[in-house]
């Protein structure tokens, strides 16, 4: 175990930018809030109340999610194929390191370690926001923002989104991998042209759309689908967010479908992908070394 | 007590190209062994395939194991200098010092602070802030803190000046060195190691074209200087290289009796540098 505690320490030394890009988007954050306008000129319809605070924070989480999921990527396309292309990989392969470990541990960097340090710092600028906000803007604002029951949804949606973006995500994760082992160059070209080949000559040679179709179900749609409720409950609660009336509460917990997702078989099945190409791109590394 | 080293019908090929031809050898403990040959002999290949950074056929066992397959289990046992500057560049050197006490269970931190302190290198510098040679000084006060039965060194001391390099050959021998250790090193600058091998395996053109012990070399192979009316009856006796000096010509022979020789000119043991290009350079005879 200790191993893969100095796997993932070495990972964040190499790539400081796992922690520096999200302190940089919340210091920007901060910085807006404590110069920029806090005081919008709400028209007079629209919904007031403790809901609009709410949705503040969850705005702000979505930036870091954002910027977190483009890191990710690429993260891992760089990831075994930067110690290849500087040689450093004849230093790491002569230590005690099996190879089976050097990917995992990446591939947990990128699911894990890189997730939780986006949330903490979220969390961090989050409540630097709230409190500067609350200071600096009218009171109905500011008071929307301190409600205990809105900063537990927003610990909770942020877990729910690792755990479940981190196994939904996997097969696509394993894939950059097995490109980030395998390509000598241009990372970035082979993780995106044998995908739109395969579906041209699908569409050539069969005139279907299947692997388009799966392809941008993984992607795009498959996610919210698999892991939130269809039909989203009643998010505002109160009363219904009239025009011009006070909006009492913002609600995500209907929202989550924590039991469909781990029931829907599209879910392991992407997770058994994963496995077979985490497996391939092992050994690759245990074969590579350098470009 | 097994070999250290075994290998028996060693092949590597890039494509058509062969860049290891059948080798075969066997390293005892406690030897320092220099795999000698011009570049592109295959040595680099051979030391890939023994350190399990590549595949090969043929059959192949370092410390009992096959390297391709336990590379990590190999690794706890044995280290390397694969190539120079391949230490990454963002690391530095307290961090390295760090890394490799963490996952090397036979690691001496102590040891390998003393000798970055002999070279002078700040603990808080990044590697890319370091010469090249202060790189391999780096490099080179990691791995010989490891307490290893087999270390292997492919040219590691290239872009180190000459004292650093005199006091690592020193420190290697007089410090590094004991029975339960083996080294296995190669090297473009014969000259300065061949005082310390025990034994030479000089390659060409991806074979092993000489694997003998130094003490063996020096009982084996004799050099003599015969001047010109001599020429004809030193060459009766098959030298396999000729060489012009200083109006001499100085034949090497292998297996040659001393006793006779002594009749042309000087006898004398030629050196492992001589004896590289005698071998190599072929022909001549």
């Amino acid at each position: 175990m200790s191993t893969y505690r100095w796997l993932i320490r070495r990972e964040l030394w190499e790539n400081r930018a796992i922690w520096i890009c999200p302190a940089v988007i919340g210091a920007v954050l901060v910085l807006a809030a404590l110069f920029g306008r806090v005081d919008v000129e709400l028209p007079a319809t629209a919904p007031r109340g403790p809901a609009v605070g709410g949705l503040l924070l969850f705005a702000l989480g979505a930036v870091f999610v954002v910027v977190l999921s483009i890191y990710c990527a690429w993260y891992l396309l760089d990831c075994l194929h930067a110690d290849r292309k500087d040689r450093s990989i004849l230093f790491w392969k002569s230590l005690p390191i099996g190879d089976a470990a050097t990917v995992l541990a990446k591939l947990a960097t990128a699911l894990i370690v890189i997730p939780v340090v986006y949330f903490a710092v979220a969390d961090l600028a989050t409540l630097l926001i709230a409190f500067i906000i609350s200071i600096r803007a009218s009171s109905w604002f500011g008071a929307s923002l301190w409600r205990a029951d809105l900063w537990l949804q927003l610990q909770a949606l942020w877990l729910y989104l690792i755990v479940t973006a981190g196994i939904w995500f996997l097969p696509v994760a394993a894939w950059l991998m097995l490109v980030s082992a395998f390509a000598k160059r241009a990372v970035t070209l082979w993780s995106i042209l044998p995908p739109l080949a395969l579906i041209w000559l699908e569409r050539m040679f069969f005139g279907t759309h299947e692997i388009a179709k799966q392809l941008s179900n993984r992607l795009l749609t498959g996610y919210p689908r698999t892991a939130f409720h269809d039909i989203p409950g009643p998010v505002f609660t109160g009363s219904h967010a009239a025009p011009g009336q006070g909006v009492d509460s913002l609600s995500v917990w209907p929202l989550l479908d924590p039991l469909g997702f781990l029931t829907n078989p599209a879910t392991w099945i992407g997770a058994a992908v994963a496995a077979a190409l985490i497996v391939l791109a092992i050994r690759l590394r245990a074969r590579s070394t350098e470009l | 007590m097994s070999p250290l080293i075994e290998v028996q019908d060693l092949t590597k090929k890039y494509g058509s190209f062969v860049a290891v031809d059948h080798a075969n050898f066997a390293v005892e403990p406690g030897r320092i062994v220099g795999l000698i040959g011009p570049n592109g002999a295959g040595k680099t290949s051979i030391l890939r395939a023994l350190l399990g950074l590549t595949s090969y056929q043929g059959r192949l066992r370092v410390l009992g194991l096959e390297p391709l397959r336990a590379r990590a289990q190999l690794m706890r046992q044995a280290c390397f200098i694969a190539d120079v500057a391949v230490l990454p560049a963002w690391l530095r050197v307290d961090q390295a010092v760090d890394f490799v006490a963490g996952i090397h269970p036979r690691f001496r931190r102590d040891r390998a602070q003393a000798l970055l302190q002999k070279a002078q290198i700040k603990p808080s510098s990044r590697i890319r802030e370091l010469s090249k040679g202060m790189k391999t000084q780096v490099h080179l006060a990691l791995t010989m803190a490891i307490d290893a039965k087999l270390l292997v060194l492919d040219e590691p001391i290239l872009g180190v000046d000459l004292l650093a390099r005199r006091s690592f050959y020193d420190s290697l021998v007089n410090d590094y060195m004991d029975e339960t250790r083996t080294i296995l090193i190669t090297t473009h600058q014969v000259e300065e190691v061949e005082n310390l091998l025990t034994d030479v395996l000089f390659m060409d053109k991806g074979r092993i074209v000489l694997d003998a012990s130094s003490a063996a070399i020096a009982a084996r192979f004799s050099a003599v200087a015969v001047t010109a009316e001599r020429l004809q009856a030193a060459r009766s006796l098959g030298p396999f290289h000729e060489r012009r000096a200083l109006g001499k010509t100085v034949m090497y022979y292998d297996g040659a009796d001393p006793g006779v020789l002594v009749a042309f000119g000087d006898v004398h043991t030629p050196s492992v540098a001589d004896l590289f290009v005698a071998k190599l350079s072929g022909g001549g005879a």
